[in-house]
């Protein structure tokens, strides 16, 4: 479990970025952190893995203070996946680049190779692997970086708006490959403003607005309010404006195709 | 880092000396700058560190100041070091060291308290190659971004086990490359983009573009430039 009690942040210039912050997060969970920019998503998550300490109040992770631990040894368990892939790519080759957290993590041969093997194959970069990471297409590279993070198997897994600069197609693998992490037991942090993208991974969702938590609930509950999404910026799903367009409140679909399914079967009816 | 950083860093303000027309300014700054090179007693130095101690009063910067004096400070002790066992007087070293913060801190003061775009005008004052202007206050404005994106890369090396703090000196310059690599990538990527942009809105088409601002001086400003002109005169005439 992931715990923030009475958490707040404040930059090194004395801005106030987290306001008396209180969240769990439980173990094999989806939560989803939506928001306005500048509502403090990304320096809220940098407090799980260490790269930020509160200023006041406590972050727990699995009943361990974050303070005492340093990001290296906190990041076994947490990883990161950040936002510009740009940022994080420097190998000569995508093997080395995915060989590199293993490596720093002094994992035995037998497991890195094992580990290698399993994201070469999960994320479809065996042709890849030989060649340099910075010649890649934007969602190759983020592919890239989700291996090199998911490499050393990390218990929970922070994604920073991970649907940026993907296709349709790979969102839908991301999506997939979220559900399956979280069959696999992992703990699934989710960045994100692809409102559509998460209307259809159904987490838990956090909203944030100017350093507070505004509201805590599942996908349905979030993003039917209206008046909370309106404060925090967010423009609710297409599928709920056109549902509730039309006046239908009870059944909302996650997909276009059960978006058709209930149309079919009203017209039926 | 981004503590040293911040004393470099100009930032909005209010105070009468962010309001002086940029070429007093550099006229202030070059001023303290010549004193500093010019005077060899530790009390005259004293003299300029109190002068740039007002001014950076006024400009509401002590802070950010005190940053660039600390960052300063540890080039000034290796001086002071290599000056005093090289067979100098510790009173000597002390005076060069003293120097060198007050050169620092005197070059400091007009990046403080001069945007990027007040840079701009001065430099177009001069009649430099409007090419070469483009080129340097783009670098000055693009500092706090490359700061910021190096902040980022470390976040992203660190949270992938990357230990900057540990093992010998090699070991850690070494850990720099997935810092410095993704960087240099970023920025050079950057200008590219840059450069395109600025292409297709137009630059380099005009040789002589018009200007919607131009530099004017105020009253203020002129009473500024005397007062500082005479107090620089003096200070020469009287043999420092």
């Amino acid at each position: 479990m992931i715990k923030f009690e009475n958490v707040n942040y404040n930059h090194p210039d004395g801005t106030n970025a987290l306001n008396d912050i209180n969240l769990e997060i439980p173990e094999n969970s989806i939560t989803a952190i939506v928001g306005n920019n500048g509502a403090g998503k990304t320096t809220l998550v940098k407090h799980i893995n260490g790269l930020l300490k509160p200023t006041t109040g406590t972050v727990r992770i699995k009943n361990e203070d974050t303070r005492k631990s340093s990001v290296a040894e906190l990041s076994r368990n947490v990883g990161m996946v950040f936002q510009n892939a740009n940022h994080q790519l420097f190998a000569d080759t995508v093997k080395n680049e995915i060989l590199f957290g293993l490596n720093n993590f002094r994992f035995n041969e037998e497991f890195i190779k094992e580990r290698y093997d399993f994201v070469i194959e999960l994320f479809k970069l065996k042709k890849y692997e030989s060649i340099s990471p910075l010649k890649l297409s934007g969602g190759e590279k983020k592919r890239v970086c989700l291996a090199s993070v998911l490499a050393w198997n990390p218990e929970i897994l922070i994604l920073d708006e991970p649907t940026v600069g993907q296709d349709e197609l790979q969102k839908t693998v991301l999506l997939e490959f979220i559900n399956q992490l979280h069959i696999n037991k992992k703990t699934v942090i989710v960045i994100s403003h692809d409102i559509e993208f998460l209307w259809r991974l159904q987490p838990n969702i956090v909203t944030m607005s100017g350093g507070n938590i505004v509201e805590i609930g599942n996908s349905e509950k979030i993003f039917r309010n209206e008046e909370l999404m309106n404060k925090v910026g967010i423009i609710p799903p297409q599928i709920i404006k056109i549902f509730e367009g039309i006046g239908i409140k009870d059944e909302m679909p996650l997909s276009l195709e059960d978006s058709c399914t209930v149309i079919k079967n009203l017209r039926n009816s | 880092m981004q503590f040293i950083a911040n004393g470099f860093i100009y930032r909005k303000s209010n105070s009468i000396i962010h309001k002086l027309d940029p070429r007093v300014k550099l006229l202030i700054s070059i001023q303290l700058f010549t004193l500093a090179l010019l005077v060899s007693d530790l009390y005259n130095l004293l003299i300029i560190f109190v002068a740039i101690s007002i001014f950076s009063l006024l400009a509401k910067i002590t802070q950010r100041l005190l940053r660039t004096m600390i960052f300063a400070a540890g080039f000034s002790m290796l001086i002071l070091i290599i000056n005093y066992f090289a067979g100098y007087s510790l009173i000597y070293s002390v005076q060069i060291a003293l120097r060198f913060i007050s050169i620092v801190c005197s070059t400091s003061l007009f990046f403080l308290v001069t945007s990027p775009d007040e840079l701009e005008y001065v430099l177009r004052w001069f009649r430099l190659p409007r090419d070469l202007v483009f080129a340097f206050v783009t670098s000055v404005r693009f500092v706090p971004v490359i700061l910021m994106d190096t902040l980022q890369i470390m976040d992203a090396q660190k949270s992938r086990g990357l230990e900057l703090e540990k093992g010998n000196p090699i070991k850690r310059i070494k850990k720099f490359v997935p810092i410095l690599v993704p960087l240099i990538i970023n920025e050079v990527i950057r200008s590219g983009e840059l450069a395109e942009a600025m292409e297709s809105r137009g630059y380099g088409i005009s040789k002589k573009p018009t200007s919607l601002y131009s530099l004017k001086l105020a009253n203020y400003d002129m009473i500024v430039i005397v007062i500082t002109i005479i107090s620089f005169s003096s200070i020469i005439l009287l043999g420092y």
